[in-house]
Formats: structure tokens, sequence, C-alpha cells
């Protein structure tokens, strides 16, 4: 008796619910397919991050010499040279970001060849101009005098009269017409034209000699032969072109506000990085069909709808991360490919979950439309529960931690979102909608038989104890 | 005709996960304190070469070539990449530009083509901003985790998952240290997932013991309770903990040594964060509840309603005996 009244109730009318079901899987296909239009063709719609592609990655640390602390805006100007002097390399991809409080992270795709960028990126590029007659340090004096070069010159034990401050331009040419090397021509502005003119006409009478000092190294102290009033200066040191270029491209980018280290460097072969993709794509695929097969065989026809759920959670992925990707918000890493792959398995998580408890309520002798609603609203209980929990760990990753594991936390952290959504647009509405018909219609193929029964038969036992009760 | 199973008594045989957790936990602590951990260039500072498809070019040309340069410290790996040979040759160089250099001389005289080689120079200061960072992460989620399971459900539950969380991450290192693999930061990022991990299991339980405990008046003390809380889920956890760990193994077989280096961090917390919501999380919080009045009183009135195993072959004996008087 008790069945025939669920079977009445459990009617093929279309009730108000249903429509709000329908409406939500109407929007997940919408979302499907702008999701599959955001990311076709995959490759070059997701960035693959430097260590896939190829290229150069750099971290510098930034410091002060005293040991002080670096500021917000010190670091961030810092970034701003950097960016200048990378976009000078003619590397038109490169990324440069500070990283937590003091560090820069400077990634250049496709760049193999690393020498010239490591060494122009991290140079101070302080540049000074000095009276010889300030050089307190006798040693350092005598050596220049001598006409030593690349006199280091401790801070302090100097006064510079100018600094690079007061360039207007710098170009590069031949150190002389006969020369073989190069040199970078400095053009002064009008404060340090004065300045300059100042200096030489005080020291013309002496033939004294003007320091110009790069990053705390006497580059070269030529002695005043005659008043220099046009605020042209040159800076020699044997260069070859290249050196020369490098140099300037320093000094045009101007001195950065604090000494920067290199914490870590990466040079990575594009075919190398390409291998590691293929193989992560590789072992994303096996391990997404041998979930799937295994949830087929376990959960037969609800496994289905996992796999399907599993399906509809990819895509969107995948298009999330397009989306984020168009923006530059998005570069895949080899640590975010794991992160991708580990979210297959939460989002199998999340759906098992709710079949397990929708499978437990039919046990327990609910009707399988009062288990669904019932056992649905529970799992998603226990699902956003442990999905936020997870999210408060790959964000603290994300936010908190530095380097490769930054990416990592990223992926995770968008996978769980992307579980969250296709759990209340996809699975919820599906089940929901299936417990009115199908799933009564054909438990075999929906593998709830078993749990009918027992269902049944719990049923059957409660009856019974409540006769006995009466 | 009826298919339901009994309940399995996990919780009555509480005091043997718990032994066997604590042999895990000292044999961790001894090997660590014996042998160390063996921590990645990213820690240490240094330089890591990865030279791949090298051909026939064996481990002795490759020493004899790095003998060559001003190296003192060079420890020389063969590795299989992509079912093709090659080396992973780690250096205390900390100068990037002097490694690349090194790197490039020593391809070139083997014939490598430039994009054959992988260099990783880390800064000598690195590795303490690494770790900083590293812990800061992991104690930023301690707490926010903490909080968020103490507010949504209660604070002892908050607390017992996070013990269950440092016994699966003590395991991990353990094992770690016991293999000799080397820890870089993505095994850190791996077990700050793991946290999760560990913690999505353990709060699945929580969320049946809190159901089943808010649904109508108890009839058995929290104990029973929790062990019919963790059987509803128990189908669950382990289809859950296969879903998850089948990826990961692939991952550990087939994917690149990035991938490997997380999959086997993974692999075994995941498995230790399964047991671990059965085994430690849910018996310590019980424990612990049952010394509230509340509790205590259920546990008074239903004393032996979740024996041992071996205390349930003693009451049957002693009912036996007293049937036979």
């Amino acid at each position: 008796m008790a069945q025939k009244k669920r079977k009445k109730k459990g009617g093929r009318r279309l009730h108000k619910t249903d429509k709000q079901y329908i409406g939500l899987l109407v929007l997940i296909a919408v979302l499907l397919v702008a999701s599959v239009i955001c990311f076709t063709p995959l490759n070059k719609r997701i960035t693959q991050g430097l260590d896939i592609q190829g290229g150069l990655s750099v971290t510098m640390t930034a410091s002060h010499i005293d040991g002080s602390a670096v500021t917000a805006e010190e670091l961030d100007e810092a970034v701003t040279i950097v960016t200048n002097r990378v976009n000078k390399l003619g590397a038109s991809e490169a990324t440069v970001q500070a990283q937590g409080s003091n560090n820069i992270l400077v990634q250049i795709p496709g760049l193999t060849d690393a020498d010239e960028a490591i060494s122009t990126i991290g140079k101070t590029g302080t540049l000074e101009f000095v009276d010889l007659r300030t050089i307190t340090d006798q040693d350092a004096l005598a050596a220049i005098t001598s006409g030593q070069e690349n006199v280091p010159l401790e801070p302090g034990t100097y006064t510079a009269f100018m600094t690079g401050d007061s360039l207007s331009g710098v170009s590069v040419g031949k150190a002389s017409q006969t020369s073989a090397d190069y040199a970078v021509d400095l053009q002064l502005d009008d404060a340090g034209t004065k300045a300059f003119a100042d200096v030489s006409t005080d020291l013309v009478a002496t033939h004294g000699q003007i320091a110009i000092v790069l990053d705390g190294v006497v580059n070269s102290a030529p002695a005043v032969q005659s008043a220099i009033t046009n605020g042209q200066v040159q800076i020699t040191g044997n260069y070859t072109v290249d050196e020369a270029k490098a140099l300037k491209t320093v000094l045009e980018s101007g001195a950065l506000p604090v000494n920067l280290v290199f914490s870590e460097s990466r040079v990575v072969g594009p075919t190398l990085g390409q291998d590691s993709l293929a193989k992560g794509v590789l072992a994303a695929g096996i391990g997404f069909a041998i979930v799937a097969v295994y949830l087929l065989f376990f959960y037969r026809g609800l496994g289905l709808l996992t796999v399907a759920n599993l399906g509809v959670f990819a895509i969107l992925y995948l298009g999330l991360l397009a989306v984020l990707s168009h923006y530059g918000l998005f570069a895949l890493s080899m640590a975010g490919m794991a992160g991708i792959v580990l979210t297959i398995g939460l989002a199998a998580d999340s759906s098992i979950l709710v079949l397990e408890r929708v499978k437990e309520e039919i046990r327990m002798g609910r009707s399988v439309k009062a288990a669904s609603l019932s056992g649905v609203r529970h799992a998603i209980g226990t699902s956003v529960d442990a999905d936020l929990v997870t999210l408060v760990s790959a964000l603290a990753l994300f936010f908190v931690a530095i380097g490769t594991v930054k990416g990592f936390g990223l992926t995770l952290a968008l996978g769980i979102i992307c579980d969250l959504v296709t759990l209340f647009v996809f699975k919820m509405p599906l089940i929901r909608l299936l417990a009115n018909g199908s799933f009564q219609k054909h438990p075999v193929f929906w593998g709830i038989n078993g749990d009918l029964e027992d269902g049944h038969a719990a049923e059957a036992a409660a009856l019974e104890r409540g006769l006995g009760d009466a | 005709m009826h298919r339901r199973m009994k309940d399995i008594n996990f919780l009555g045989n509480r005091n043997i996960m718990f032994i066997i957790s604590a042999v895990f936990i000292v044999i961790t602590i001894a090997v660590v304190a014996f042998r160390g951990l063996n921590f990645g260039i990213e820690f240490t500072g240094g330089t890591s070469i990865a030279f791949n498809n090298v051909g026939d070019i064996d481990i002795a040309d490759m020493r004899s070539a790095f003998d060559e340069t001003d190296e003192t410290e060079v420890v020389i790996q063969t590795v299989v990449s992509n079912g093709e040979p090659g080396f992973l040759v780690r250096t205390s160089q900390t100068n990037p530009d002097v490694a690349a250099a090194e790197a490039q001389q020593i391809a070139e005289r083997f014939g490598l083509p430039t994009d054959s080689y992988q260099v990783t120079t880390i800064g000598p200061d690195w590795g303490g901003n690494i770790t900083r960072s590293s812990i800061m992460a992991f104690f930023v989620s301690i707490i926010a985790i903490v909080i968020y399971i103490a507010w949504r459900f209660q604070f002892k539950m908050g607390v017992m998952a996070v013990v269950a969380l440092f016994h699966d991450l003590i395991i991990v290192i353990g094992i770690y240290a016991i293999v000799g693999r080397e820890i870089t930061p993505n095994v850190i990022a791996a077990l700050l997932t793991i946290l999760g991990y560990s913690l999505y299991d353990t709060v699945v339980v929580f969320h049946r013991i809190v159901d089943n405990a808010e649904e109508g008046k108890m009839k058995c003390s929290l104990m029973k309770l929790a062990n019919h809380s963790i059987n509803q889920v128990f189908i669950r956890t382990v289809n859950t903990a296969l879903a998850q760990l089948i990826p990961v193994l692939v991952l550990l077989f087939f994917g690149g040594e990035t991938l490997k280096d997380f999959a086997f961090a993974m692999a075994i917390g995941l498995v230790c964060g399964a047991y671990s919501s059965i085994a430690i999380s849910t018996p310590l919080y019980v424990l612990w509840k049952e010394r509230e009045p509340k509790y205590a009183k259920l546990k008074k009135r239903y004393p032996d309603d979740l024996p041992s195993t071996r205390r349930r072959k003693q009451l049957e004996r002693e009912a036996a005996a007293a049937q036979a008087q």
C-alpha cells in the first residue's frame, strides 16, 4: 500500500521545482558551450608557464646593503625598472612580478641564452661622478691615479657631485674613430651639464681627475683637459657592442633603489617542458579514464552520472583556465598540472559523497524521490564543508607561499570552485529530476536495486516492530 | 535477503590503531634524528643541471667533464626520462651566470643541443625564504581550518582534525626520511595539500557524527555512535580514497620528474589521511568529548556497547560461564 501511495506522489507531472532544475541544466549547457568556445584550441588558449614553454625564470631578492628593510614602494620601483630592462632585451611576453615582500620574479619565455639577460636585469645601475679630491680612501685613490682599472670604492669614502639621475640621453658608439671597442655616450641634462661644467672648470688648471663610478666600481677616471660645458660624457671600458648595449639598457632604465641578488634562476629548454607537459596530459587522461571505469563498474548508472559530472567539471575548469589565461592571470606550470590532476580526484570525491548518501537513504527505507531530495541536501552540506576546508589550504598556499608552489595552490583552488559550481548547477538538479522518473523505473540500470531491496526489508522490519510495539 | 552488513568495529579496537600510529611516529622520529632529511637545493642553495637524451655518454665522462670546471662538490646521478638516458648533476654553485656557462660548456663538449639541458640555480638565501613562506602557509592554513571547523562544528573537532593532520605529516616525513627521497618545495606543497585531504576525510566523518547525534535521543555511547558514523561513510571513504589515489598513482608512474615529486608525497598522504580520520581524529575526539557530563553519563549507562574484539570474547566467555552455572 505504502508503495502505491509513493508511486502516485512521484508522477510525471512537472512541479515548480522541476522547472527550476531544468532551468539550471539549461544554464549549465550554456556555460559548457561557452567554455568549449573559450578553450578551443587548448594549446593556444591556455597560457603555458615558463617551465613548459621553455625560457628563463629568475627570482631576485631585494635588499639594502645596510640591511634595512625594503619598502613596498622601493620594490614597486624596482619592478618597474626591471620591467623596462627586460623589455629592452626584446622579450615580448616577459613578465615581472613582485613576490612576497622582497622578491622579484622575472620570466622570459622562449629565451634560452640566459647570460646576457642575467647580467642586465639585476645590475643596480648606480652611476656616480666623483671628484677625485673627495675620495678619502688613500689606497683606492693611489690605485686610481696609477691607472689601475675597476677599483672598487667603499660607500662613504667618496662624495659624488652628480649621479645617473642627471642623464637625459644614452647612446652606444665607437670608443674612437679608429677603435674596435665600443663606448657608451652620455648626454647630461641641464642641471647635470652645469654641475659637470663647474667641476671640470675647477679642475682644468690642475688637470684633476673625475672618476666615473658604476655600482661602486671606478669605471674610468679621465683627467680634465678642458672645461666640459656641453654635457657630453663618454664611458669607455673595452666594451663589445653587446656589453655596451647592456650597459646602455641599465643606465637608461635608471638606478635600482635596492640591491638585487639572484635567488633562483631556471633555464628550461623548450622541448623539455613540452615533454613533461605531454606526460602530465597523458597522466591526467589515464587517471580520468581509470576513475571513470571504476565508477561505472561500482555504481553502474549512477556511475555514469558521476562520469558525466566529471566531464562537465573538466570542461568548466578548462574554460575558466582559458578565460584567466586570456586576461594574463594564469599560466600553466608543472606544479599547476599536478594540481589539476588532483582536482579530478576531488571532483570524483564529491560525486561519490552524493551517490553514497542517496543510496544509503534508499537503504534506510525512504522512497527514491525522498532519498534523492534529502540525500543530495545532506551530501551537499558535507561536500561544501569539505571543499571549503581544502580551499582554505589552497588559498593559503596561493597567497602566502612563493615560487612554484603558488601555481599549485591556484589550480587547486580554481578546481574546487568549479567543483562547487558543478555540484549545484549540474549534479543536484539532474539527480532530483531523474529521481522523479527514471530511477524508479530502471533501478537495475541505475544500480540502486540492491539498496531498494534493503530499503523494503528495513521498512518491513520497522513495520513489524511498530506492530509489536502497538 | 538482508544485505546490510554489521558495523565493522573500528573504534572498539582503537588501542590497536593507536599503537600502530605510535610505532610509526617513533620510527619517524628515530629515522629523522639519525639519518636526517635530504633537502633539495631549493633549501640549501646550489645548482642542479638536468641533461636529457645524452645518448651513450656515461657517468665517468660526465664526471671528468665536471672535473675540468671549478666545482668541487659535484653529485652526478643517472636518470631516465622519456625512455632516454640523462643525468642529474648537482653542484654547490650559487652564481647563475657561472652555472649557466658551465652547463653550456659541458653540453658543447659532448655536442648536446642547447635545449637538451635545464639549469636551476638557487641562491644561498632563497632556502630561508622558501622555508619561511612554507611555514607561514602551513600555520595560516592550520589556524584558518581550526577556526572554520570550530565555527561550523565544534572546537574539539577542529583540534582533533589538526592532530590527525600532524599525524599524517609526520608519517609522510618519516617515509621520506626512510627512502631518502629529496625534499623539494613541491613536496612541501604536496604536504600542505595533504592537510586538505586529511581534513576532507575527517570532516566527512565529523559531519556524520553531528548529523547522527542530532537525530533524536542517543541510545548508545558516543563511541558507538561514532563507530556507526564511520561505517556509514566507510564505502565512501574507500571509494574516494581510490578515486583520488588512481590519478596520483598514474602521475607517479607516468608523470615527469616534477609531477612524481608531488605524486609520491600525495600517495602516502592520501592513504594516511583516510586512515587517520578513522584511527586518530575520531577516537581522540570521542575520548575528549566523553569527558563532558552528557556523554560521560551515556558512557556510564552503556558501558560495554562497543567492546574491543578481545574484550568481546572475554564477555562472551563470561556470559557462557554464567549460563553454565
